[in-house]
């Protein structure tokens, strides 16, 4: 009894060991830090959902290259260094088979360092600074439409209305400056003057003396390189100022149903910029909404939406190189030509985007429509916003 | 780029300025009642506003009560776990060398952050009450400041009179003097320490529940408030609180100032040179320290 027992047992390791079924494998691990506290938290946490869902719907589809996927996820609390100390524990003492991005220009730009000297892949979906892919690193794939054309369609319809004069604020961060600057440049380009160009230190609320000045020179379109906390304070302190120009554009923040939730009837007119909108007609979309709302109970941010598809471009990368090598991942990363519910995707040989398109959307009636560009759009824009007493 | 600056501007700045910097001074007091009586620097102030911010915004949501109906429920709610705090765990460092009391008060502001996101997430929460301003001529007051100013500047001139008038204030100075002497008057030290704690925290609450409208309410809220506090109360004098008042309004006119005359972003730095400058000058602060 005892022999037959000893035998079967070890058929059965045999058995297992000769055909590994995927369950039975360890998983792939990605690994991954994350704003999930501190100023970013908000944002973070929505591209924390993005990956967990991605990771779900890989598993359920069968994994990746027959093995299960698993993220790793760690706390950067919105501080650069953090993220670099996590990525080197990701990749030299967890061992994870990939990374992915964290959230933001700023934590995205220091732990590329980390995860270029070990030469991983990372696939970074929240990071929108030109300069981050322009520095001769390999490793490094963009999702989103680079910072600089995110006030691009607020300069253009403004040009189009024959509108004169422009003010720009941002924060003093990465990407709110690199909004900037592109739409100084855009501003320019487009025959629009310059009236005022002023940044402000990150975590900033109290814009009383900003926008006296701002108010003083009276333009037509103030545009502002926001995150979320300072699109609120400026919005509130333009009414309290009484400051009114025709046109209103902020960055990152004005998205989020908080926006309206915060201001209510002071959003309406507000211009947004924004890398995705659940409207937008792309395939998956309505898979993707539907999955999201049941898994969280509540409806996605871009955010969310360019960390489900960053985690989709770098499997569907994964699965061309058939190998979770680095080198073999980047060539077919950077081949890669495809269309997910965020948008397009293509890349140069920098791993720099340059499919996907940005949209510009103006809370109306307590709704975002997309007001451009026009193949996009879904409604026409509210011109011009009205003075604060008359709205 | 120049922006030619009027006086109407100017006006407008200091008006922000002063009205922003009651609501410092308020909360830098609470720093400044801890320090003077205990000599212990609360790093734990900034996420007590915070909780502060919480207990206003539950309230409001749950029974849809005016915000500013609530400050009372936030001061008291804070006072009780300002007490609390002191009677478990600051007392065990009162005595001991500054260094422990310091490591102490920011293990918990540590914990009291980590809590609050456990708790309540870190979803951005916001009261939205009052909106719009008054205007007086070309100056515009913000509502939801001005309201915050007159809270403010009420409850601190309420906590003076206390401190003034009132045996227990008139204890609560006399710790701050002397612990020695106040105990050989028959003081009791341990109770004034709590009710000290309690106090202060109960005007970090305050500063909460006023700030609750103004900004968006998050776990990280606080710690930018300990930061501005103690800013506050070197400038005035650490331990003298007529300072802490004085300290406030100064810091909310130089930065308001240095946003105008240079940029928002130099602000900043003004009110840290500024500080540095002080200390140069004047290292007890513009009022002195606490006299002992």
């Amino acid at each position: 009894m005892r022999l037959t027992a000893r035998i079967a047992l070890v058929a059965g390791v045999v058995a297992a060991a000769a055909c590994p079924a995927a369950a039975q494998q360890a998983p792939i691990r990605i690994g991954a830090s994350l704003s999930l506290t501190g100023s970013y938290a908000k944002l973070g946490s929505n591209q924390h959902e993005g990956y967990k869902l991605c990771e779900r719907d890989v598993n359920v589809k069968g994994g990746l290259l027959g093995r299960k996927v698993e993220f790793v996820v760690y706390d950067d609390q919105s501080a650069p260094p953090t993220a670099v100390r996590l990525y080197e524990k990701l990749i030299t003492e967890d061992k994870v088979d990939g990374v992915m991005g964290p959230y933001s220009s700023p934590v995205t730009e220091a732990a590329a360092n980390v995860t270029e000297k070990y030469k991983k892949v990372m696939v970074s979906p929240l990071a929108a600074t030109t300069s981050i892919f322009r520095k001769g690193r390999k490793y490094i794939f963009m999702v989103i439409s680079p910072a600089e054309g995110y006030l691009e369609g607020l300069i253009d319809i403004a040009a189009k209305r024959g509108l004169k004069t422009v003010a720009v604020v941002n924060e003093d961060t990465l990407f709110s400056k690199a909004a900037a600057s592109g739409a100084l440049e855009l501003a320019k380009k487009r025959g629009l003057h310059v009236v005022y160009q002023e940044a402000y230190p990150k975590g900033n609320t109290d814009f009383s003396a900003l926008l006296t000045k701002v108010k003083s020179l009276n333009p037509d379109v103030i545009a502002a390189a926001t995150y979320f906390d300072d699109a609120v304070a400026l919005t509130r302190q333009m009414k309290e100022l009484n400051v009114n120009p025709r046109m209103y554009g902020v960055t990152v923040g004005g998205d989020l149903p908080e926006f309206y939730d915060t201001l209510r009837q002071n959003a309406e007119y507000i211009y947004g910029a924004t890398q995705w909108e659940p409207t937008l007609p792309y395939p998956g979309q309505k898979e993707f909404l539907d999955a999201y709302r049941k898994e969280f109970g509540h409806d996605p941010s871009y955010h969310s939406a360019a960390g489900y598809a960053g985690c989709l471009v770098y499997t569907e990368g994964v699965k061309r190189a058939g190998s979770l090598d680095s080198d073999r991942v980047r060539e077919a990363l950077l081949k890669l030509e495809t269309r997910t519910m965020f948008g397009d995707y293509k890349v140069d040989a920098d791993g720099f985007q340059l499919a996907h398109k940005m949209a510009l959307f103006q809370w109306l009636d307590g709704k975002k429509y997309t007001v451009w560009p026009d193949e996009l759009a879904s409604a026409k824009t509210r011109f011009p916003t009205p003075p604060w007493n008359q709205r | 780029m120049n922006v030619a600056i009027t006086p109407a501007m100017l006006g407008q700045v200091v008006v922000s300025g002063i009205l922003a910097g009651a609501l410092y001074a308020m909360v830098a007091l609470g720093l400044a009642l801890i320090f003077g009586v205990m000599r212990v620097i609360n790093i734990a102030h900034g996420p007590l506003l915070m909780l502060g911010a919480y207990t206003t915004f539950f309230i409001y949501q749950a029974l849809g009560l005016n915000p500013y109906l609530t400050v009372p429920i936030t001061m008291l709610v804070l006072f009780i776990l300002g007490a609390l705090l002191q009677r478990t765990l600051v007392y065990r460092v009162v005595d001991a060398p500054e260094l422990s009391s310091l490591l102490l008060t920011f293990g918990i502001s540590i914990a009291l952050v980590n809590l609050a996101q456990l708790a309540f997430t870190s979803n951005l929460r916001t009261v939205e009450y009052v909106t719009g301003s008054y205007t007086l001529g070309p100056l515009a007051f913000s509502k939801s400041r001005l309201i915050a100013f007159v809270v403010a500047a009420a409850l601190a001139g309420l906590v003076f009179l206390f401190l003034q008038r009132t045996r227990l204030g008139k204890a609560i100075r006399a710790t701050s003097q002397s612990r020695e002497v106040a105990m050989v008057c028959g003081v009791d030290v341990q109770r004034i320490h709590r009710i000290t704690f309690g106090i202060a925290a109960a005007l970090a609450g305050a500063g909460g529940a006023l700030v609750s409208v103004i900004v968006a309410i998050q776990p990280e809220m606080g710690q930018i408030w300990t930061f501005k506090s103690f800013l506050v109360i070197v400038l005035g004098g650490a331990g003298n609180y007529p300072g802490a008042l004085l300290g406030g309004v100064l810091l909310g006119l130089v930065e308001q100032l240095a946003s105008l005359f240079l940029t928002t972003q130099l602000s900043e730095a003004v009110a840290y040179i500024l500080l540095v400058l002080i200390l140069l000058v004047r290292p007890t602060g513009l009022l002195g320290g606490r006299q002992t």
